[in-house]
């Protein structure tokens, strides 16, 4: 049983977020596109590499001490710098990380931020477009896996979606509601790479790819990437944007393994969150929104489930319900999400998440009287977790 | 069969896993166990991982267990499955307790549940490499 700290509540804030171009970028590096949303992050922050003394990021994860590369690209000397390997669970971790590094005097202005050029790698030749990776295949392991013909993330969160489905009675059709209703999302973001309506009939009729997921649970390939700044609440107050306050944030990490007890039913968000609320203060019936980290549909449905938007195994008919629409009691992944916009591993859920509370947009993508919001980001090896929960000052 | 006439993915053991593999090739199906809980674990490690001991062993599994959970690999990975599609990846729980990965065999692709009955059958690949695979009881 831990006890988070609350003296960091509403102490360090987010005072820019920024993206690149997102979806096919053809000619451009992980390393150039993480620029190119450091640089925007900077721009609303209204800030310039100069004045920043901390660098958190990741990128594609076979090149060694990442933060190194992109310091250099930026001249940017840190008194704070690492490179995360937590999977998708990195980029909410490094805003976490950056609260921490800032409250122990380690630096007083960081950049957080992940880019990716996964859709250039995945096309850039046969073989890794067969294997729907970019990855060198020795990152996944050289036994008790590719022997058995298992391949990908998506098997691995298939069999927590099968499960589920035998536990609970959870149905495709219910995966599928969660596909429709952050395609809706992306419609109106003119930034998403998915511009068409879905419907649950194109839903079921996508081609099966490692049942029970077909097409449209799927996240997208995308090249990307995503940024933010945190400084102290104190600092933010001379800034060019509203604060985003850091209220609290959790981290939960299964690393037992998914095949382990019932992990890959009850996630790394069990505890993840339960730290962050208690750290924050609020509780799930506080927070307007949630950005989830969506890379399949299954493991929507299962963290809304675990953070406690619902009761377990109910989280198939709490989907259904038209709960994640903007008018719905818990607006989800308002910029598409993974499935729609498009795939930077949790950074862009961190970026629309601080963007919701800068008020930035129209009527047609703003959850009206946004205070409070959560933000998630899962992945490493499907165990790991981070939460974060942002307010408006 | 030559492994040079293999198309699948060939694993390669850790120098943890040696005892796993040598094992399959002799028809048995080895984890591991705490001498000092009588926890039962795969894939291997060098310490318990129920009590953290260093007092384990390798055992022969009964080879029974059950689907704890399974998918259906509808799209081709890798050109060694080429006309296998749609094949089944399952992670079996053993009787003992110890979870692990492999394919379920001699079955309708449809017909695979969770929770069904399996036993292991050795899958001799190629002359060095045997798969322990599971089939329902």
């Amino acid at each position: 049983m831990i006890e988070p700290s609350t003296h960091l509540r509403d102490k360090y804030a987010l005072v820019g977020a920024g993206h690149s171009r997102l979806g096919k970028v053809p000619g451009v590096s992980a390393q150039g596109l993480l620029e190119e949303a450091m640089l925007n992050a900077l721009v609303d922050a209204g800030l310039t590499t100069q004045e920043v003394d901390g660098l958190i990021c990741r990128g594609p994860d076979e090149i060694y001490t990442f933060h190194q590369v992109m310091g250099e690209r930026l001249g940017i000397d840190a008194s704070f710098s690492t490179t995360l390997t937590n999977g998708g669970a990195s980029q909410v971790m490094g805003v976490a990380l950056a609260a921490m590094a800032i409250d122990a005097g380690m630096a007083s202005c960081v950049l957080v931020g992940y880019g990716r050029d996964n859709w250039s790698r995945v096309h850039a030749n046969k073989e890794n477009h067969m294997r729907g990776s970019g990855r060198p295949q020795q990152m996944y392991g050289m036994e008790f896996g590719p022997e058995f013909g298992y391949y990908g993330a998506i098997a691995a969160h298939g069999f927590g979606a099968q499960r589920h489905m035998h536990d609970y009675g959870t149905t495709r059709e219910q995966f599928g509601e969660i596909s429709l209703a952050f395609r809706k999302y992306a419609l109106n973001n003119p930034d998403a790479v998915m511009k068409k309506p879905l419907t649950m009939e194109d839903y079921l009729a996508g081609r099966m790819i490692v049942e029970p997921f077909g097409l449209f649970d799927c996240s997208l390939q995308t090249d990307g990437a995503g940024a933010v700044v945190v400084t102290s609440t104190e600092r933010a107050k001379d800034l060019r944007q509203k604060p985003v306050l850091v209220k609290g944030f959790g981290t939960g990490n299964n690393i037992s393994g998914w095949f382990n007890d019932d992990n890959m039913t009850h996630t790394g968000a069990i505890q993840a969150g339960k730290t962050a609320y208690a750290m924050a203060g609020v509780s799930p019936s506080d927070i307007d929104y949630a950005q989830i980290y969506d890379c399949f549909t299954y493991m929507v449905l299962v963290q809304l489930e675990d953070y406690g938007f619902c009761q377990k195994g109910e989280g198939g008919a709490f989907v259904a319900s038209g709960a994640l629409d903007l008018n719905g009691v818990m607006p989800t992944n308002t910029s598409g999400g993974q499935l729609s916009e498009a795939h930077v591993e949790g950074m862009l859920q961190v970026v629309e998440g601080v963007r919701q509370l800068q008020g930035i947009y129209g009527p047609e993508r703003q959850v009206p009287n946004a205070e409070i919001g959560l933000v998630s980001g899962h992945g490493g090896n499907t165990v790991c977790e981070s939460t974060l929960i942002l307010g408006t000052a | 069969m030559m492994s040079d006439d293999y198309a699948k993915a060939i694993p390669v053991p850790g120098p943890e896993s040696v005892p796993f593999w040598e094992g399959a090739k002799n028809h048995r199906l080895m984890i591991q166990n705490c001498n000092t809980c009588g926890h039962h674990w795969f894939p291997p490690s060098t310490v318990c991982t129920g009590c953290g001991s260093r007092d384990i062993e390798w055992v022969a599994s009964s080879g029974k267990g059950k689907v704890f959970s399974f998918v259906v690999f509808h799209r081709l990975y890798h050109k060694g499955w080429e006309g296998e599609v749609p094949y089944v990846v399952g992670i079996i729980e053993l009787e003992e307790g110890a979870r692990m990965l492999s394919n379920v065999i001699d079955i309708p692709v449809g017909d695979v549940i969770c929770d069904m009955s399996v036993e292991v059958v050795f899958e001799d690949a190629t002359d060095e490499l045997t798969l322990p695979k599971f089939k329902p009881v």
